[in-house]
């Protein structure tokens, strides 16, 4: 009998657990660690934070559906790794503290055979003083946060009805921040509400990015194929952006937020303030800060992780110049470097290295967007390494290893540009391989007849039926597993 | 001086295209090749 333990319930760690307990027998345990009660469909919190959705539409409860699948579930954060096992327990096992009322502060030790690291994102804050809920701007990172932002928007919308001006600021809070796709859909989302509203006339909406153009997204660019040849993504946002009359602070790093005024320096070293009544700037990430021990107690979490506190991999971490970066440097079945059962899936992973230019100011100030990894990748790869593990539940180290190498699949990204079945407008996305790899698809990086963009009401609805296909399939009703990632 | 960006240059789409955008029957069309294409693009990544 197998123990599978799986730390984050999110989109990696929740495909990887649903997959998993649907290839092994019940004989086999699966358990799922994770902090919080509910599963959250991220990409919908765009429209929690607006005042479209509430919070009960874009997440569940884990506990009955891990009930009903078999699976054992802890209501806990992992705090230490002891991949070797320790002195007291020789086996290897977790760390972790209960977050569930009825436990909440307990600790406990996990055994496991296999583990999963998909603990995702830690969401940043402190990395930028002020920012935050907890400081002077809002988020859409959690249903939570949406909540409170969209209470806040209402706000906006009600001193604009009354004849105020009032300024938006949405964008990123950090020189290395990732999911740029994010703030670029609460903007639009945003400036549709206010034109419905009859109110955008005495709105401001200013996009601050450390993107050094729009349409870079983390991704060093995208040039999307069309009929009538090749368009960068930045001719595709920048249209977008003046459309819609939307102003842009570009290559921007936040240093501080305080009340009413954000703070930032820019790449070429000047610096500047931006007064705001509204701002939604979303944090840098980093790693779940999980420690790692050897059997003797000896701290090695920086063997295990990387100094961002994402899980080292099976990817090439060789600093290298911008200019030496290789498709072949990401990893392709996420097993950790020093375990040879356990794997990071999703966001847990450290990248080799960003797929952006980085830059810094002339005062030494990073300013680099981080790679995103999105729900599609972040899935993709919870089933690969789910499928590895059965595969290695049943016939050892023969079993065959699975592969999901981010410089060998493609992502879709709809990001929504306002919500309305009849007037809604999004912008669909799609990139083939999100890795860029010149050497295989020459100058544009990426397969240009994979790599689209098209904006319209179409695409809004292929948000809208996402979002119901993946509550679907995250609730494991019946044929689930036939919805791809 | 301000730092914000507009972007006066940015091809703006015509009249017509904003009208394809809204038009139901051809976004209901658009709907389908954009399902095509996407389903397409999972299947080529999943190994």
């Amino acid at each position: 009998m197998a123990r599978t333990v799986i730390l984050g319930a999110g989109i990696a760690g929740h495909t990887a657990a649903l997959h998993l307990r649907r290839m092994l027998p019940k004989a086999h345990d699966v358990v799922v660690v994770s902090p919080n009660s509910k599963w959250n469909w991220i990409p919908s919190n765009i429209w929690v934070g607006i005042g479209r959705m509430t919070p009960e539409q874009v997440t569940f409860p884990l506990a009955p559906i891990y009930r009903r699948k078999g699976i054992e579930f802890h209501q806990a954060l992992a705090t230490e790794l002891h991949g070797d096992g320790s002195a007291e327990l020789p086996r290897p096992h977790v760390t972790v503290r209960y977050t569930d009322p009825a436990r909440q502060g307990q600790e406990a030790r996990l055994e496991y055979d296999y583990l999963v690291n998909a603990t995702g994102p830690k969401l940043n804050f402190g990395a930028t003083p002020g920012l935050g809920p907890d400081g002077h701007s809002w988020s859409v990172c959690t249903a939570g946060h949406a909540t409170d932002a969209a209470r806040a928007f209402a706000q906006v919308v009600g001193r604009l009805e009354a004849g105020d001006h009032q300024t938006l600021l949405i964008g990123m809070g950090h020189g290395t921040c990732t999911c740029q796709g994010a703030a670029f859909e609460y903007t639009f989302n945003a400036e549709h509400e206010l034109t419905k509203a009859g109110v955008r006339d005495r709105a401001e909406v200013i996009y601050i990015t450390n993107e050094v153009q729009l349409g870079d997204f983390g991704m060093d660019s995208m040039n999307f194929g069309t009929k009538r040849g090749i368009v960068p993504s930045h001719v595709f946002a920048e249209s977008l952006f003046q459309e819609r009359g939307v102003k842009a602070i570009m290559g921007a790093h936040v240093e501080r937020v305080e009340p009413g005024v954000v703070h930032y320096e820019l790449l070429d070293g000047t610096k500047g303030q931006q007064p705001f009544d509204f701002a939604m700037l979303l944090p840098p990430f980093r790693g779940a800060d999980l420690k790692a021990f050897d059997r003797e107690g000896a701290d090695i979490t920086s063997e295990v992780f990387a100094p961002s506190g994402f899980m080292k991999v099976d990817a090439d971490y060789t600093p290298k110049p911008y200019e030496e970066w290789r498709a072949s440097d990401w990893p392709r079945t996420y097993r950790s470097l020093r375990y040879d059962n356990v794997w990071a899936a999703g966001i847990a992973f450290a990248p080799p290295h960003p797929m952006s230019r980085p830059r810094t100011t002339p005062n030494g100030t990073a300013i680099a967007p981080a790679p995103p990894r999105t729900g599609m990748p972040s899935g993709v790869i919870g089933r690969a390494v789910a499928q590895t593990i059965a595969e290695r539940v049943r016939h050892g180290a023969a079993g065959k290893v699975h592969t999901a190498s981010m410089a060998e699949m493609g992502a879709a990204c709809i990001a929504s540009a306002g919500a309305g079945w009849l007037d809604g407008k999004a912008a669909a996305m799609t990139v083939f391989p999100i890795v860029p790899d010149p050497e295989k698809y020459g100058d544009a990086g990426r397969d240009t007849k994979e790599t689209f963009g098209e904006i319209g009401l179409s695409a809004h609805w292929m948000k809208a039926m996402l979002h119901y296909l993946f509550l679907y399939k995250a609730k494991a009703r019946p044929l689930w597993f036939l919805i791809p990632e | 001086m301000s730092n914000l960006t507009t972007f006066p240059n940015a091809p703006l789409p015509s009249d017509k295209e904003l009208r394809a955008r809204r038009n139901v029957v051809r976004q209901a069309w658009r709907f389908v090749v954009l399902n095509g294409k996407m389903l397409t693009m999972v299947t080529k990544g999943h190994h």
